[in-house]
């Protein structure tokens, strides 16, 4: 059973000038902080940005070793493991001239590509991944001009991120 | 022995469960005879491979006798109570899957074995969860993965010495390639010649092998076994027609292994065979119907095609259908009904072979004391059945148009008629000579009978389905009928 409220309009509210007034009162406070006392509550992105959370989940790398050898092992249990089946591996074997390793990295992805458009940033291949090569980093400028870019292949995985960007 | 004796078999107790029992059967038969062997681990205990009782991860509590006994080589009496999940038996496994482990690199996100690896599911199943092994593992430095041969990789670190490799060799294939070099913690897995192993069924090797100390190199590093829906299916490499496990994930099949049949292969199937899927999974595979137009094959619709092979029959005079013995017997009967009553010309309905010289099963022989056969087409005893006699090219010529239906294997038969049309499994190499491809399906992506060479009738199911444009011949000749404005001449199977 709906209960219909009805609400019946006063003299007053037909003028409407004072619930513009009551709108205004929040702006002009705003107004008044920001160009007085300095307290901005909006910031200029992308000349500043904000500060997240170290837990934040933004866009995957993949962690490299100091030879720049990713150290990823292509096990799957990433792509096992996403709900949003997004991680697609290729797995093969890494030549035995590029792999002073031995065994511990004869297994290599030879495509790792992570559709971000379909990823919906659980952080659950960050978990399953036993050698901690996956990860989420703290970036969230993700935008892109089309949709092939968004498309993360090894080599942009790969790239340089301090800390966890 | 009277016959009361004789009709009642022996019995004996496995976790309260009364089971019969073979007179000579070992506790592990007794069990698997009983379909109760899923309590019983092993490691070293394989069906299809003499005893040898090295791992101890079968042992089973036996009432009456003072220690355990390992299941795979005690012999099963009658009035024996087994029990295989009591503590001490438990107790033992737990100790047993330990000392595996010491040793065993922790390398499962690597290996290729895991998810269907015995000593994961046993550890998990009855290990500890925690060593008390506190020393350095031992690791083979130098060759932590060497080949054995072209077809197979060793890890020994993985191995945990069940020898069911070496005893393959021995008495399976008889080449005694494998041997354990050293004893103890020394023991290493080594070819005995520099060559390394050379016999055609090396595959099992990696198959039988419980961990991932042997893997084969045509399936490693390719897929996660997790992914992998398990089908049922028939190699069709040769005239053997082994029980196989096709092993698929999303429309493409990933490996062979092979599937116990006692009447065909046992345990075992031939590298060649384990290999032949890529055979109908090559780039260069037709799967759309072509048709000559302008002195070239072009690309086409059934639509198309379908209306033009009923013309072009309805013009010629004299047509030969040649089928490969590689069709099924429901194909190849199809084919030679339906086919003729679609034309008023004389129809001469033959079969060809071609693979290593055989044309009939009279040709076929064994290559080897196992499975391989010089026949490569798997149906040769199935379309003789039919009726349809090997063609004869230096006789039986002079053919307005000629029609070769094959599913891969068949060799290309020599010049038929001015005219000649493909149907079926074709290459791009293959098919300049025709008039037009009709693609048609593999033995994986459809249904019906093999014989094999020693007549054993095996029927076989959809595995994967079919690539492009290929159509079933059912489908292909539905179509037919639609289009052909005449009425079906109706055709009795004795006159083909």
């Amino acid at each position: 059973m709906t209960k219909i409220v009805t609400y019946k309009e006063g003299r007053l509210d037909k003028y409407y000038i004072p619930a513009l007034l009551v709108g205004l009162k929040v702006t002009l406070k705003q107004f008044y902080k920001t160009l007085f006392l300095g307290q901005a509550t909006t910031i200029n992105y992308p000349e500043e940005k904000r500060e997240y959370s170290q837990r934040f989940r933004g866009e995957h790398f993949i962690s490299v070793d100091p030879t720049k050898t990713e150290n990823c092992t292509a096990c799957y249990l990433c792509q096992t493991v996403c709900p949003a089946d997004c991680i697609t591996i290729v797995a093969g074997e890494r030549p035995e001239e590029e792999n002073p390793f031995g065994v511990k990295k004869e297994k290599r992805p030879v495509s790792f590509d992570i559709d971000a458009l379909r990823c919906c940033f659980c952080g659950f291949c960050e978990e399953a991944c036993p050698k901690d090569a996956i990860k989420l980093s703290r970036n969230y400028e993700m935008a892109t001009l089309d949709r092939e870019t968004a498309i993360y292949d090894l080599d942009h995985l790969k790239r340089e991120v301090k800390g966890r960007g | 022995m009277t016959t009361s004796e004789a009709l009642t078999k022996p019995k004996m107790t496995i976790d309260g469960q009364v089971v019969e029992f073979e007179p000579g059967d070992t506790i592990m038969r007794a069990a698997e005879r009983a379909r109760v062997d899923k309590t019983i681990p092993r490691f070293c205990y394989h069906p299809g491979l003499p005893v040898a009782g090295t791992c101890r991860m079968c042992a089973v509590e036996v009432e009456k006798a003072p220690k355990l006994m390992t299941a795979c080589s005690t012999p099963a009496a009658d009035g024996m109570v087994v029990l295989t999940q009591s503590d001490r038996v438990r107790k033992s496994r737990s100790g047993v899957m330990e000392m595996l482990l010491a040793n065993h690199p922790l390398d499962c996100p690597v290996c290729d074995q895991a998810g269907e690896c015995s000593l994961q599911d046993y550890s998990y199943e009855y290990g500890p969860s925690k060593s008390e092994f506190k020393e350095d593992k031992r690791v083979w430095k130098e060759a932590t993965t060497k080949a054995l041969s072209e077809r197979l990789t060793l890890n020994m670190n993985r191995c945990i010495h069940c020898e069911r490799c070496v005893r393959f060799t021995e008495d399976v294939t008889k080449t005694n390639e494998l041997l354990m070099d050293n004893r103890g913690w020394h023991k290493e897995l080594t070819t005995a010649l520099d060559e390394g192993m050379f016999n055609e069924y090396q595959g099992n090797v990696a198959d039988i092998c419980p961990v991932g100390a042997i893997t084969f190199n045509d399936f490693r590093f390719q897929k996660r076994v997790w992914f992998l829906k398990e089908k049922v299916g028939i190699c069709d490499g040769c005239a053997k027609g082994c029980s196989i496990y096709a092993d698929e994930e999303k429309g493409t099949v990933h490996r062979y292994r092979a599937r116990f049949n006692a009447e065909v292969n046992k345990h075992w199937i031939c590298d060649e065979g384990r290999m032949s899927f890529h055979r109908y999974q090559n780039a260069e595979r037709v799967i759309h119907p072509l048709l000559s137009a302008s002195g070239s094959l072009n690309a086409t619709t059934w639509e198309t095609v379908v209306p033009w092979l009923l013309s072009e029959m309805k013009k010629a005079r004299r047509i030969l259908l040649l089928i490969g013995t590689d069709a099924s017997s429901e194909e190849a009967a199809t084919i030679a009904q339906m086919l003729p009553s679609f034309s008023s010309a004389d129809f001469v309905v033959r079969s060809w072979n071609g693979t290593n010289g055989v044309q009939s099963s009279v040709d076929d022989a064994a290559l080897d004391h196992l499975l391989r056969r010089r026949d490569h087409t798997s149906n040769t005893r199935g379309i003789e059945s039919l009726g349809i006699k090997p063609w004869n090219s230096a006789t039986e010529q002079n053919f307005d148009l000629a029609i070769y239906f094959r599913c891969g294997r068949a060799t290309l038969p020599p010049v038929m008629a001015q005219k000649e049309i493909a149907w079926g499994v074709f290459d791009l190499p293959e098919i300049q000579r025709f008039a037009a491809v009709l693609p048609g399906l593999s033995t994986l992506e459809k249904f019906g009978t093999y014989t094999n060479c020693d007549q054993v009738t095996q029927s076989f199911e959809i595995v994967v389905k079919g690539p492009g444009g290929t159509a079933s011949v059912r489908k292909v000749l539905d179509g037919m009928k639609l289009k052909s404005s005449t009425p079906v001449r109706e055709v009795v199977r004795d006159t083909i």
